[in-house]
């Protein structure tokens, strides 16, 4: 028992090995990837700081409120995302607007159960398409919290947001749960093919 | 670290290699001329000059050293370890256990010690004494002494320097499991026995202030993020609530100092959210394996959920001091220093005689 412990160990550290080397090569031949600036903002838990380590492959079982912000980078299809996932307590939403420079892509997080916050959410949503740091930054929608039950779907708040009225920028409402991933995928499609157009 | 110095100078004669070959290749694309040996020798180049190459390779040293640092590792927990082992046995007479107990004063080292020799061993009896509850350890003791001959008159100390041992290290696994089964409970809104809890911690901190509805912006105050408490115990569940409401309970002046700080006009922080915040360092901390150390200087038998909730406080009224000498900007800057004060912490249980209490200045 001990010892095919200790070979599996061996094995497992050649193999890591291996896998090191063949990144490095793969490194080497591709270009270093394209930089993508993206804005996670929303209500304090509509699921940021989820969706962040869901799309960064991390456990999402031990999450807490987020003081401050998190950030992280993920590759997706050519592209070097950095993720800046900001806390939506409302006493530190009046930072919200020192991240805006140089952002690619917002993607805005609403929890579709909490109906009792949807007023709050979207009076949120219209003054961060009102800021003149963000004007034609493409933004997505996630409805999030899709697995629960009570949870409004997304044509539902696409309506209850009077979304139809954005003409500025492209934007895209996406259903999607970041507990199990459904729809996650789905919306950094949108997000890969939507960010402005200087990047591609 | 060579490499990195030469980077700088390379750096320049690089760029300028680059230009020309540039040039050359956008020529012979105009010509219409493409070597395919070219792409080998861009790469061979680009491995041997360029920063990513020379920082590459770096790498691959990293890694064939670690494969090599692993199989030196195989060797020695299969074959070496237990030839010396033998040997060592032969001359003394003494198992490593014995020689464990004899090295060592009961503590951090003494218990890691035994809990590897524990692990490591070929003989089944005594990995299984790993497994032991409270109730069955003295079972296990027995029969360890019979396995290894142990010589009970020649060594009396034998029986309740391990027992101590055992107790400690079963002990903490308990208290994992304990602590895992608390944090894994929701908290529920149509639970009394929460409900009761989070009113009990809202009176501990604020007894002079009545709250108005349990659904209030009050919460703020001490410093929850909403209206409704029930959403911020997210990822640490029960656990969180139980912690907060242990800290304001047992160390009320403290706590509630501690409070008021959190309300600085400047270097304020939320004081709930942070207490949650700091739950889950304490709790990936004893998950982790960190928290060993502390809990084996600490008790002598086996760690209760106090004596992690008595961490927990430690961890707050260090956190808080620690906040106030940083001085940060802002609150977004939460995150980096956290991970500032669990650097130190983790340094500090990496000490063997680590033990982290919560002990007042003078001050207050």
């Amino acid at each position: 028992m001990h010892t095919a412990t200790g070979w599996h160990v061996l094995c497992h550290t050649v193999s890591q090995t291996w896998r090191g080397l063949l990144s490095i090569l793969r490194k080497l031949k591709n270009a270093p990837d394209q930089e993508v600036r993206i804005l996670l903002l929303g209500l304090d838990n509509a699921g940021k700081t989820t969706l962040l380590k869901q799309l960064a492959s991390e456990d999402i079982s031990h999450i807490t409120p987020t003081q401050g912000f998190n950030i992280k980078s993920v590759q997706s299809q050519g592209f070097k995302l950095n993720l800046w996932d900001i806390g939506g307590q409302r006493k530190i939403r009046p930072y919200w607007r020192n991240y805006f420079e140089n952002t690619d892509v917002l993607i805005y997080v609403i929890d579709s159960a909490d109906r009792k916050r949807f007023e709050e959410t979207g009076q949120e949503l219209a003054e961060l398409l009102d800021e003149e740091k963000l004007s034609g930054v493409p933004v997505l929608i996630f409805a999030n919290k899709q697995d629960l039950l009570t949870a409004a779907p997304a044509t539902e708040i696409a309506e209850g947001l009077n979304l139809h009225t954005i003409r500025d920028r492209v934007w895209q409402i996406q259903s999607c749960s970041a507990l199990s991933g459904e729809g996650v995928q789905d919306g950094m499609n949108w997000v890969c093919k939507n960010m402005n157009a200087k990047k591609k | 670290m060579t490499y990195f110095r030469l980077v700088p100078l390379l750096w320049r004669r690089r760029r300028l290699r680059f230009e020309c070959r540039r040039r050359l290749s956008d020529w012979r694309k105009n010509a219409g001329i493409v070597k395919t040996a070219d792409c080998v020798i861009n790469l061979f180049w680009q491995l041997f000059f360029g920063f990513h190459g020379l920082l590459l390779i770096c790498l691959a040293i990293h890694y064939i050293q670690k494969m090599f640092l692993s199989i030196w590792h195989y060797l020695h927990t299969t074959f070496f370890r237990y030839w010396l082992k033998w040997l060592i046995r032969q001359v003394t007479g003494k198992c490593e256990l014995q020689r464990i107990f004899h090295s060592f004063i009961q503590g951090a080292t003494r218990a890691i010690k035994t809990e590897y020799s524990l692990e490591a061993s070929k003989s089944k009896v005594l990995r299984d004494a790993l497994q032991a509850k409270e109730d069955t350890v003295d079972n296990h003791i027995t029969q360890i002494v019979k396995q290894k001959k142990i010589q009970l008159e020649k060594d009396a100390e034998f029986k309740v320097n391990l027992k101590v041992c055992l107790l400690q290290i079963c002990g903490y696994k308990k208290l994992m499991k304990n602590v895992e089964d608390l944090r894994k409970q929701v908290f529920d809104s149509e639970n009394d026995e929460h409900e009761a809890l989070l009113m009990k911690l809202w009176k501990l901190l604020m007894p002079n202030v009545e709250l108005d509805s349990r659904i209030s912006k009050q919460w703020g105050d001490i410093g929850f993020q909403g209206d409704d408490p029930k959403t911020d115990f997210r990822g640490m569940g029960m656990l969180g609530l139980a912690n907060l409401v242990f800290f304001s309970e047992h160390y009320p002046e403290v706590a509630r100092q501690v409070l008021s700080h959190s309300n600085h006009p400047k270097l304020g922080y939320s004081y709930a959210i942070v207490g949650i915040n700091l739950t889950e360092m304490a709790y990936s901390l004893l998950s982790s394996g960190a928290l060993k150390p502390h809990f084996y200087n600490l008790v002598p038998g086996s760690p209760q959920l106090e004596h992690f909730q008595r961490f927990y406080s430690y961890l707050v009224y260090e956190f808080d001091k620690f906040w106030f000498q940083e001085e940060p900007e802002s609150i977004m800057l939460f995150n980096q220093y956290r991970e500032k004060f669990h650097e130190k912490v983790k340094r500090l249980l990496q000490q063997p005689s680590v033990l982290l209490v919560l002990t007042l200045d003078s001050e207050i």
